[in-house]
């Protein structure tokens, strides 16, 4: 334990300014593996943020497409814009997976009506957010072990932030739209030393801006 | 300064949020009333909330003689806490009420607040309403605790902490005596009430 420790030369008090803690869980699909995303979805569910607490869903049926809803499956529900737009300006744009996505910018961030989560981590797993009868569904399926990351700005998706995670990988899921599923599937790829699926439930998770350089 | 490994080889106990309010009617005395909030998203026993009450640390003595209860919406989530966590707990498994301790059935919890300013947590259990209320809320903080600074000491933490300088317990309006109290976690000067956000505790290796 104590060598492990020196090893991570890690301190018990982040000296960094935290800038938001939540739930971030992810479904990123293809329809092989070494083609381009087909469908993406993320999840936000903020405790503590500079722009308070609040929910958010954004669903790239087209992630290639500079368009959004309704002329393409590209669109974004949440019951605070605030804190909306400043988690895509400062975090989601900066995700390698979503950096440099026109079809993110044109996706309408529309009010969330209601959301709710369904079942459970040992089968199928549901984040669902609508805006009045536009229903958004990410589903996880055949979710692993759990395991607790700490990555620094070299490893962090936006490579500019400390962040603190629980991880669960989920071998199936699905992203819907009004009962419509969107095309692809799950593969897998590297991830800190371990092959993990694309789609996967991230819980617990604290974003802090390092101090000094 | 990287930080390796990124993933942390210790096997998840449970995950989730675990908020509490630890009162004293003198600083230097023993508390006169403890709450800890548990929203969990991950745990063996699955997912689910949970309030630990104690409106008299000094008496064994339960509903409806006293709030002293494990009010939950998942019993075996409860029942994992209560062993393998709070009986770890020097403040709450020594004190009279740990024993025997009721496990009750929690109808609905409602958050209402900021946690950059003022907070709740509203339990509804029965005819019983407790109110968890922080205040003065501080400067929130990352920690990454080793077993030795954590209360179980047989497991690592990774939290978010905001202190509260001024908190309050009540059931069904009426509110128990005490103030928190001034406390030191991990060097860091703070309080007996305090939010704990996106905690995991992962078992030492």
């Amino acid at each position: 334990m104590g060598e492990w420790m020196a090893e991570r030369q890690r301190i018990p008090v982040n000296p960094g300014r935290v800038e938001w803690s939540g739930d971030n869980p992810g479904i990123y699909l293809k329809d092989s593996a070494d083609g381009d995303w087909t469908s993406l979805a993320v999840c936000f569910r903020v405790t503590l943020s500079p722009h308070g607490r609040g929910r958010a869903m954004v669903v790239l049926g087209n992630p290639n497409v500079a368009d959004g809803h309704p002329t393409a499956d590209n669109l974004c529900i949440t019951d605070n814009p605030g804190l909306f737009a400043y988690l895509k300006s400062d975090f989601l744009s900066h995700f390698p997976t979503f950096q440099g996505r026109e079809s993110l910018l044109q996706a309408p961030v529309l009010p969330m009506s209601a959301c709710r989560t369904e079942g459970d981590l040992s089968g199928a797993y549901s984040e669902i957010m609508e805006c009045d009868d536009l229903v958004l569904r990410m589903t996880w399926r055949e979710i692993g072990k759990p395991f607790a990351v700490e990555v620094g700005p070299d490893l962090c998706a936006t490579k500019r932030h400390d962040m603190y995670s629980l991880f669960m990988e989920a071998r199936a899921a699905e992203i819907a739209i009004n009962d419509r599923l969107l095309p692809g599937r799950a593969f897998t790829r590297p991830f800190f030393g371990r092959e993990t699926s694309t789609a996967f439930l991230a819980f617990s998770e604290t974003w802090v801006t390092p101090n000094g350089p | 300064m990287p930080i390796l490994p990124a993933i942390n080889p210790g096997p998840v106990d449970w995950s989730g949020e675990n908020p509490g309010i630890l009162l004293k009617e003198d600083p230097d005395g023993p508390f006169s009333a403890m709450a800890l909030f548990f929203r969990i998203n991950y745990s063996p026993a699955g997912q689910g909330q949970a309030l630990l009450l104690y409106e008299d640390p000094h008496k064994a003595a339960g509903p409806p003689t006293l709030q002293n209860a494990f009010y939950t919406d998942n019993v075996a989530l409860a029942e994992h806490l209560r062993d393998t966590f709070i009986a770890k707990l020097a403040a709450f498994a020594e004190a009279p009420a740990f024993q025997g301790l009721q496990i009750a059935p929690l109808d609905r919890v409602e958050t209402i607040g900021d946690p950059r300013d003022r907070y709740a947590e509203v339990v509804r259990a029965g005819d019983t309403q407790i109110e968890l209320l922080w205040e003065d809320l501080g400067e929130p903080v990352a920690l990454e605790l080793p077993p030795s600074l954590t209360g179980p000491k047989d497991r690592e933490m990774y939290t978010l902490l905001v202190e509260s300088r001024r908190a309050s317990i009540s059931i069904n309006g009426r509110k128990l005596k005490g103030e928190p109290a001034p406390r030191v976690q991990a060097g860091i000067e703070t309080t007996t009430a305090f939010l704990y956000f996106a905690e995991t505790w992962m078992w030492a290796q």
